[in-house]
């Protein structure tokens, strides 16, 4: 889960890049000076990002979610008194029984293979702190989408004007 | 213009990119542990004990290596990228050659 929040600093280091050549070709003035072809292939390469990017939100969403689920599992795991019988899934279709051992420690799954002891107070403020990390991540992806977007569209526009242009110009 | 090799070592790039980023956030977590506090490594299917001063050398001397590797890749990219421009730009040339013959035999 950590490096979904990590991909997207990936990204952003290779888009910055990308989206400063962008910038100073989104005008449309510099559109429409490109040719068909080239502004065919920025259209495509400006789909292709914008799909990874989509992509990538939904990821972070998805990682979201399960931390959500996370919270509200350790939430209700610390209202059970210790010493209450449960049910412990062995496999997905196996359950044995079982008694809870103290709720007040709790292993938390760091990232590449480390898992380290919490109070559970630590536990649930670790969970918030990862929440409140993706949304963050979640909501400067979204503005990168949004302006990988715009160019898509303007580009797809210029295109499809000149595309008539040159039918027009062929056919007169 | 990306030949196989190129694409090859932009995903390693992006493969270390990722795990580096993975191993800060483990070393920022394991930086607010308590001197004793216990860390556990997942050895395949064990979860081993480990001493919390040997876990933050472990991921300290990943990130160094990573970084390291991701250094020697972009190197290698900027070396591939300048040798296929230099290639490109030779190619132009032999072409502007054939053209400017081609042009001179139709005269003929």
């Amino acid at each position: 889960m950590g490096h979904l929040a990590v991909r997207r600093s990936a990204f952003a280091a290779e888009f910055t890049a990308e989206r400063e050549r962008m910038a100073s070709s989104s005008a449309r003035g510099e559109l429409e000076k490109m040719g068909i072809d080239q502004l065919k292939a920025l259209k495509e390469q400006a789909d292709l990002e914008v799909n990874l990017l989509q992509d990538s939100l939904n990821n972070i969403r998805t990682a979201n979610a399960r931390l959500e689920s996370a919270a509200g599992a350790l939430n209700d795991l610390s209202l059970r008194p210790q010493g209450k019988k449960m049910l412990v899934p062995l496999t997905a279709s196996l359950y044995v029984p079982g008694t809870l051992d103290e709720a007040d420690k709790v292993l938390v799954d760091i990232g590449t293979g480390y898992f380290i002891e919490k109070t559970m107070e630590d536990g649930k403020d670790y969970c918030q702190r990862k929440i409140s990390l993706l949304k963050s991540n979640y909501e400067q992806l979204f503005e990168v989408l949004a302006k990988k977007k715009s160019v898509a569209d303007e580009a797809g526009m210029v295109l499809q004007g000149k595309v008539r242009q040159l039918q027009a110009a062929t056919t007169s | 213009m990306i030949s196989p090799k190129s694409r090859k070592n932009h995903q390693l790039r992006k493969k270390y990119t990722i795990q580096l980023g993975e191993n800060e956030l483990v070393l920022k977590e394991l930086d607010l542990l308590e001197d004793d506090a216990n860390v556990y490594k997942l050895i395949g299917p064990v979860l081993v004990k480990q001493d919390l001063a040997e876990a933050n050398a472990n991921v300290r001397k990943r990130i160094e290596y990573i970084s390291a590797e991701l250094k020697r890749i972009d190197a290698t990219l900027q070396d591939n990228e300048g040798q296929q421009n230099s290639k490109r730009e030779a190619m132009m040339k032999l072409q502007q050659r054939l053209q400017s013959i081609q042009a001179g035999k139709a005269k003929a």
